[in-house]
């Protein structure tokens, strides 16, 4: 069974003359520890697919079904719920919570997952946050560590709550190559060690290059879907 | 716990911010307490003026002397009664009744040389007058009345207005009570300086047996009959207990409240011009409130969008956003409660010399120069959560207005 489900999906912004097509009818499967990589023009409809499934948004048309559940359907706290229960994001920006430190920060998407924080989860913060490379440096608040750093703080938050799927919005776009590297390398390694679902989207070659099924979308449409060895 | 962290740390974040808004509920809370502390003490020395030198927790009288006495005319000497032994009864019956003392009071112009002045006499009994009133022991010159002493008692100020010492001669001129005009004489037996300003001024004691005959009225006849009870918290409940007990539209009874209407007038317009004040200044923090959750909200912008991602509900950043409005409030009201328990400290001690600007004798309150403020715990508590609730609820609508930001424009703003 698919992870992941979209059945002519639109989705239209703007109403009249000003209606901007994101999306003309998506199909798409996506199964549990896919490592799939959507890539594209600017202005494609690549963001727009990734917040549909990852149930910020809701679709103008078609079915969006995540384990059989169509999100598209939710209230706005139920899509809440799926999202904390089902879903790590990592976006470009980090978007990490200034006030709170790189351990905190991991520890808060745990929190708000819906698990009771007790030692053995806590635990489980200390060791991502060494998985990621940041085990001396977890006291930190995000002003206080670089970019790569901060970017490796939000690849552990999405995995800290074992989610069933990773989106990644250009996630290497702010980091050089290198650091690049060991955060993609990073991801990997947790997709094949925990088959955790990961859906990138992203401009850069070389996070093509790790991908296992690479999607290609122009003008709202799929237009190429090629799985890798 | 987590979100409360946040919040609290935003704070600090902002300290500028916070200290800007927290400042404006200190300032709100410091004005409240010394308000309110000026208006208790002030209260407080007023009626215990008036119950200890000119109205006394329960007064018994005529309608028709009090209706005369406050529309200003002159105190009526045709309105006297005679208590009867089921008055005296009804009256030592009362819950806490301490002691009771019947008085003609009168009015008439004291003369003493080519001066006269305007004041009101009172016929006491110097038997139990001082059981009811303080008078006797604020005497600085002379001695108090004994039965059947021609003498009188005036205030300092009255006798430093005519420059008459004890011994020195008056004389008072009345309208008896066939209307005729009469006078008494004799020497000014005592001076009393009581912290009532008005009694020091124009209230005279002469003793009611010398006085009776000049005023033609007879014997065991009086204006009023004065109780004192053992507290003021009785008087109130205690006259209308006497009131139904005496069943009767002929005699009046009041308490000292009935009697200190200018006070209690006081008393409400002071409360509203305090309430106005604290509104005023809540009203500016309230506003500051509302300003600092939406600066708060706008600069946060993709923090809340990635708090929807990481799917916290909306009333959970909600509650963000609370704590933190409810944290200024908090800070500044528990920094207003403690500045303002040590300025209302120095003002119990060492009190605010109001006598150096108003001179009360002149506006009838009864005050002494130096006002002392008073202690109420229960003022702090109220101050604080009322201050926490404003800031809460100043609060509701911008932090709504946040957490309903649509995840996907949040998360992309830049």
């Amino acid at each position: 069974m698919s992870l992941l489900t979209m059945e002519g999906v639109k989705k239209t912004y703007g109403k009249g003359q000003v209606e901007v097509h994101a999306l003309r009818g998506v199909d798409l499967h996506i199964k549990q520890g896919e490592f799939t990589t959507i890539f594209g023009p600017s202005g494609s409809g690549k963001t727009t697919l990734l917040n549909l499934i990852g149930a910020l948004d809701t679709p103008s048309e078609g079915n969006i079904l995540f384990q059989g559940n169509h999100i598209g359907r939710m209230s706005r706290n139920e899509q809440a719920l799926h999202r904390r229960e089902h879903i790590g994001f990592i976006f470009q920006s980090y978007n990490l919570i200034p006030v709170l430190t790189a351990y905190e920060n991991v520890e808060f998407s745990l929190k708000f997952s819906g698990k009771k924080l007790n030692h053995d989860l806590k635990k489980r913060v200390v060791h991502i946050l060494e998985h990621v490379g940041l085990g001396e440096m977890m006291h930190r608040r995000p002003n206080e560590l670089s970019g790569g750093q901060n970017q490796r703080v939000a690849v552990a938050r999405a995995l800290v709550k074992e989610p069933d799927l990773v989106l990644a919005d250009e996630p290497t776009a702010n980091l050089d190559t290198d650091t690049s590297k060991e955060v993609l390398e990073i991801m990997v390694r947790m997709n094949s060690e925990l088959n955790t679902t990961f859906i990138f989207s992203t401009h850069d070659p070389m996070v093509m290059e790790y991908a296992k099924r690479l999607l290609e979308i122009r003008d709202g449409n799929i237009s190429h879907d090629e799985m890798r060895e | 716990m987590y979100l409360l962290r946040i919040a609290a740390r935003n704070l600090f974040r902002r300290k500028k911010r916070t200290f800007i808004i927290a400042s404006i509920m200190t300032l709100a809370v410091i004005s409240f307490l010394l308000l309110e502390s000026m208006m208790i003490a002030m209260m407080d020395m007023s009626f215990g003026n008036v119950i200890d030198f000119e109205t006394p927790h329960i007064e018994i009288g005529r309608g028709e002397y009090f209706a005369e006495a406050e529309a200003g005319e002159i105190l009526p000497l045709d309105e006297t009664f005679s208590p009867d032994r089921e008055l005296h009864q009804e009256i030592e019956s009362l819950e806490g009744y301490t002691a009771k003392t019947g008085i003609i009071a009168f009015s008439g112009d004291f003369i003493a040389g080519r001066h006269e002045f305007p004041v009101q006499v009172r016929a006491v009994d110097p038997g139990t007058f001082s059981d009811v009133f303080r008078n006797e022991a604020f005497i600085v010159e002379g001695s108090f009345l004994e039965p059947g002493d021609e003498g009188v008692i005036i205030g300092a100020k009255l006798a430093e207005f005519f420059g008459l010492e004890s011994g020195d001669f008056y004389t008072i001129r009345f309208r008896d009570a066939d209307g005729s005009f009469n006078t008494i004489q004799g020497e000014v037996q005592g001076i009393v300086s009581t912290p009532h300003p008005d009694v020091n001024l124009r209230t005279v004691l002469v003793d009611k047996e010398y006085a009776l005959s000049p005023l033609g009225i007879h014997e065991g006849e009086i204006t009023q009959l004065m109780v004192r009870m053992e507290n003021r918290e009785l008087a109130v409940s205690q006259a209308e207990a006497l009131r139904n007990a005496l069943g009767t539209d002929e005699l009046e009874v009041r308490s000292y409240r009935d009697a200190a209407q200018y006070i209690v007038s006081l008393e409400t317009w002071g409360y509203i011009e305090t309430y106005f004040i604290l509104a005023l200044i809540l009203l500016v923090g309230a506003i500051g409130i509302i300003s600092a959750v939406v600066l708060s909200a706008i600069e946060r912008i993709k923090e809340i969008g990635m708090m929807k991602a990481l799917g916290l509900k909306e009333g959970q950043i909600v509650r963000v956003f609370l704590f933190e409005a409810g944290g200024i409030g908090a800070i500044g009201a528990f920094i207003g409660c403690v500045i303002g328990a040590g300025l209302n400290f120095l003002f119990v001690t060492r009190g605010l010399p109001l006598g150096a600007f108003v001179d009360f004798s002149e506006i009838g309150i009864p005050l002494e120069e130096t006002l002392y403020g008073a202690w109420n715990l229960s003022s702090f508590f109220v101050i604080f959560f009322v201050v926490l609730g404003i800031s809460l609820a100043a609060s509701i609508i911008p932090a709504y207005w946040a957490a309903r930001k649509d995840p996907v424009t949040a998360i992309r703003h830049t």
